[in-house]
């Protein structure tokens, strides 16, 4: 692990997991692989949180998951958008950024 | 919400598909994480490494994953679910006595409940039956009397506050011209408005209209389903047909549907249920200016949102203005009352003391159950220990002991109902003849919720205690503790007391009500009835016919008859009458004594009846004074009279009152007086009624009126069963067109007259003997097991000398302490409680010493008997044993 990666906050991990699947369908490993490229291998999900919240965003019904072939010809279990997931991603994402507009104006201010 | 549920319920059900996918799943994560650290060149052994370190503890994510799923709840619970039937399936004897005890006692509560479900709760089975009320009169003599068929309809033509308003009387008829015998049928006149009050209709036909209550329109009838299936095969073009009814043709005009309920009655009554044949029209007869006869029980359906209380007021207001126009009609006042509490109203007293008891009985099953699970808790601590040291969540442990108890108690609860429902079987013949609504009583399904929900409430109450007790055990104390023998925590031994003084005081509570009621019921089978009820037969003949018309002819058959019936071998006195004791007949009178004014507002009243020279002779009823009527009391003989000696020292303050007279007349002549000529003793009117109400009785030659039908007496030397065949023989042989009802040895009529009694002390005992058994177990339990948590003390105290019989004094002071206490509290709760059973015990007071005092040294002998078992184990005590197991 690298130095330089930060916990998670809780919430979000819901949330980059729905921005992940919001660029199509994606299997467990590639949505952790993904976040962690993007973020410049700043975040990092563990798989022990990973995949309990893959099931929990399954049962909400955001996501769904059915079985298809990996890249290298192996059965993965890939899980995509639904309707309800897509609007929940805009409230999320709305969401986070009023916080995150929010906490930077009080650290800038003070 | 929906897909949460689904999604649930597929993990749920198809747990094992789930689960291959999900260890899938994490395995395709597990080696694409390999393939990436090879791909950037480390070695496969460093790179499996690695994954497994990034990975985690595979099963706690799959543990998390299956939490995630929102299953773990029901899924562990499944777990607690098996790992509680291996307890129980270790422990087969625990569990037997357990499980028995509880369904029993919850099967002995869904009996009761059946039956207060299905008497009390369900409405009865009429379309909004609590519109329907009762009309009655009332006054300061007369509580509830009948209304006279002039006054109901001025009342009908004048009232706002019903949808419809009838009166019915009782009319039963002789059905003959069919194939059989001629058979009496049970039968009310009823106005045209009577089924609509009842919100029932014809299946055929029509009811009743107006014009069917004026003179002369009489011969119709409307059958009851019963009838018309079993006498007229089924026929359905019956309507407009003529049936021979009382010798004269009835046309048919309505059938009604099966399950038509009579709503029952007071004046020659006939309990509520469908043992009605036939309905006729009631017509009205006679000057609308008299109105002191009153025969006729009203029965109305209130206008939607009108109360009883405004009906009543509202005829009240009318009665007022008729008694200004008749005579008759001053003094009386009315009374409405709703159906539904004059059906069930006076059995719901008995039935709630029944909930009552049986709710004991199951608090002390309760107590017993949780007094057990206690003693194997500490038992069991040892192991509760261990699962708390590896990490089980205190409230996982009280989960787990409730899921056990809980499934103790669904056991019992399944086996009880079925013990419930073959008991309600038994408990519907046990019930008085005239129970109310007793044919309608069954195992259903609120029966099956009550159960339902009693168990769950019983698997709680005796499961939480022991299972939070259990829970608070320290893993250290408690795996020292379960490795050596100690003597129990002291919290925990005051618990278990508690319990058992509990479960002796209500064991007691129990036993004294029905100790009471016992008593209750033996006063009333000694009680001397004024009668003699063995080998006396009874009979009913109504002589509807015309060849009867007259009271001369009547009684000269009636005469015949006795006279042949007193030849027939075996048979010592025959005689007739108009009505038999203890069968509800109560006509009564206003009547003129010789030489007395009554009380202003007051008036001289009595019940009259008609007796044969012979009626007394064979009923067995003491002469007390005079004479019995002798066939010379015709009608041109000088009047007489017999008088009961309520009547002569009501009015005469002395039972010697031979030659008094009474009259009908307002103005009597010298030839309207009737002489007293014979005292006879009380006959009490009913058999728990403290004593007999003023009653005299014609002659049945000068009866100044006829009545419907006569009753036979017949005293027999041997009470041989062949004589009801004589009594029918004779009857054919002098008339074979009339029928013989009711036939019925006086002994049954005896016999059925404290069913009620008997219904109810035989319930309460046995639930007071079940509470007792429980509460032997419940103390058994409690010093047996402190007997042996004590035994190296006593292997002590008799390898230091200590006799046998010092050891038994010491176990048994310990539990005599506990016995007693909870025998004082039980006698103290009976004291307070007794209260409740006043109007159901006849003459023992609800204090009764005899009662307490033998009820609270049988509880103390049985108790204590229970505790001898273990005394005896404890001064088997070996001391080498009992040190050795130190």
């Amino acid at each position: 692990m690298s130095p330089s990666n930060i916990d998670l906050p809780q919430g979000t991990l819901d949330l980059l997991i729905l921005r992940t699947l919001s660029l199509g369908p994606q299997h467990g490993w590639a949505i952790s692989e993904r976040v962690q490229q993007i973020s410049s291998d700043v975040l990092r999900i563990q798989q022990g949180s990973l995949y309990p919240a893959l099931h929990r965003l399954e049962r909400r019904g955001w996501i769904k998951a059915r079985w298809g072939t990996s890249e290298n010809n192996r059965r993965a279990r890939y899980y995509e958008l639904t309707r309800a997931g897509r609007k929940q991603l805009e409230v999320e994402t709305d969401a986070w950024r009023k916080l995150a507009a929010a906490v930077a104006q009080i650290l800038e201010s003070a | 919400m929906f897909t949460d549920l689904l999604y649930r319920l597929r993990s749920l059900v198809r747990r094992r598909v789930v689960e291959s996918e999900l260890n899938d799943e994490l395995r395709f994560h597990f080696d694409s994480e390999i393939d990436k650290y090879i791909c950037q060149g480390i070695p496969r052994e460093e790179a499996l490494r690695r994954a497994r370190l990034a990975f985690g503890g595979h099963e706690q994510i799959k543990e998390d994953c299956r939490e995630a799923h929102g299953t773990s709840f029901v899924e562990t619970s499944l777990q607690d679910l098996r790992y509680a039937l291996r307890q129980l399936r270790s422990n087969p004897g625990f569990a037997t006595v357990i499980i028995l005890t509880l369904a029993l006692s919850i099967g002995a509560n869904s009996a009761i409940f059946s039956v207060i479900s299905s008497v009390l709760l369900k409405s009865l089975p009429y379309p909004h039956s609590g519109r329907i009320v009762r009309i009655f009169l009332t006054s300061s003599i007369y509580p509830r009397f009948p209304l006279n068929p002039f006054d109901f309809r001025d009342f009908r033509a004048r009232s706002e506050s019903f949808d419809s308003f009838a009166i019915y009387t009782r009319g039963d008829m002789q059905l003959s011209g069919t194939s059989t015998e001629p058979v009496r049928l049970y039968g009310f006149q009823i106005t045209s408005g009577f089924f609509r009050v009842l919100g029932l209709r014809p299946q055929l036909g029509r009811e009743f209209d107006r014009s069917a209550e004026l003179p002369g329109n009489g011969r119709q009838v409307i059958l009851s389903d019963r009838l018309w299936r079993s006498r007229f095969a089924a026929n359905p073009h019956i309507i407009g047909t003529k049936i021979t009814l009382n010798a004269q043709p009835f046309t048919v005009v309505g059938v009604m549907p099966p399950g038509t309920e009579h709503p029952g009655n007071d004046y020659h009554s006939l309990a509520y249920g469908d043992d009605v044949d036939l309905w006729s029209p009631f017509t009205f007869q006679g000057n609308p200016n008299q109105r002191g006869s009153h025969y006729t029980e009203g029965i109305a359906r209130l206008k939607d949102g009108v109360t009883p209380g405004q009906a009543q007021s509202e005829l009240n207001a009318i009665m007022a203005g008729l008694g200004r126009e008749y005579t008759n009609d001053a003094n009386w006042q009315l009374l409405v009352v709703p159906l539904y509490r004059e059906i069930v109203g006076a059995s719901q007293r008995m039935l709630f003391v029944l909930l009552g008891a049986v709710g004991m009985v199951l608090l002390i099953a309760c107590a017993n159950a949780a007094n057990l699970l206690l003693a194997r808790a500490t038992t069991r601590q040892r192991e509760l220990a261990v699962r708390l040291a590896l990490g089980a969540s205190r409230s996982r442990l009280v989960r787990q002991l409730l899921i056990e108890s809980l499934l103790i108690a669904f056991i019992g609860g399944a086996l009880g109902l079925a013990m419930a429902t073959a008991g309600v079987k038994a408990l519907v013949t046990l019930l008085p003849a005239d129970f109310p609504r007793a044919h309608e009583i069954h195992v259903s399904a609120p029966v099956f919720a009550f159960t339902f929900l009693v168990s769950a409430a019983t698997g709680i109450l005796f499961g939480l205690i022991p299972a939070i007790q259990a829970s608070r055990t320290d893993p250290r104390r408690g795996l020292h503790e379960g490795g050596r023998t100690a003597t129990g925590s002291g919290r925990l031994s005051r618990l278990r007391n508690a319990l058992v003084i509990s479960e002796v005081s209500l064991a007691c509570v129990l036993l004294i009500g029905a100790g009471l009621m016992l008593r209750s019921l033996l006063n009333l089978v000694h009680l001397d009835p004024g009668f003699r009820e063995e080998h006396l037969l009874t009979a009913t003949v109504a002589l509807p016919n015309p060849e009867y018309n007259s009271i001369e002819q009547a009684e000269h058959f009636y005469e015949t008859l006795s006279a042949n019936l007193a030849a027939v071998p075996g048979v010592e006195f025959a005689g007739t009458g108009s009505d038999l004791p203890w069968t509800g007949y109560d006509e009564n009178t206003s009547l003129n004594i010789e030489g007395k004014q009554p009380a202003p507002g007051d008036e001289f009243h009595a019940r009259y009846h008609v007796a044969s020279p012979d009626y007394f002779r064979a009923l067995g009823i003491p002469l007390l004074h005079g004479r019995f009527f002798t066939a010379a009391d015709k009608s041109s003989a000088p009047l007489v009279l017999i008088v009961n000696r309520a009547m002569a020292e009501k009015y005469w303050g002395t039972d010697d009152v031979i030659g008094r007279r009474v009259t009908w007349d307002d103005h009597p002549k010298e030839k309207d007086w009737f002489r007293i000529v014979g005292v006879v003793g009380d006959v009490k009117d009913k058999p728990s009624s403290p004593g007999a109400e003023p009653a005299f009785w014609w002659s049945s030659l000068q009866q100044p009126f006829a009545f419907l039908a006569e009753s036979l007496v017949i005293r027999s030397t041997t009470g041989q069963q062949t004589l009801a065949d004589a009594v029918r023989e004779q009857v054919h042989r002098l008339d074979p067109a009339l029928a013989v009802a009711d036939v019925q040895w006086m002994d049954e009529i005896v016999y059925g007259s404290v069913a009620t009694p008997r219904f109810a002390f035989i319930l309460v005992g046995l639930f007071a003997g079940l509470a007792i058994i429980l509460a032997a177990i419940g103390t058994y339990g409690v010093i047996s097991y402190s007997v042996s948590r004590r035994t190296s003390e006593f292997g002590l105290r008799v390898a230091l000398g200590a006799q046998r019989l010092d050891v038994i004094r010491l176990v048994l002071s310990q539990a005599a302490r506990l016995i007693l206490a909870g025998t004082a509290i039980g006698l103290v709760l009976a004291l307070a409680l007794a209260q409740v059973l006043k109007n159901l015990i006849y003459n023992v007071s609800p204090a009764d010493p005899l009662t307490f005092v033998s009820v609270g040294l049988m509880v103390v002998v049985v108790a204590v008997l229970a505790c001898y078992i273990p005394a005896l184990k404890a001064t088997r005590a070996n001391p080498m044993i009992a040190l050795r197991a130190e």
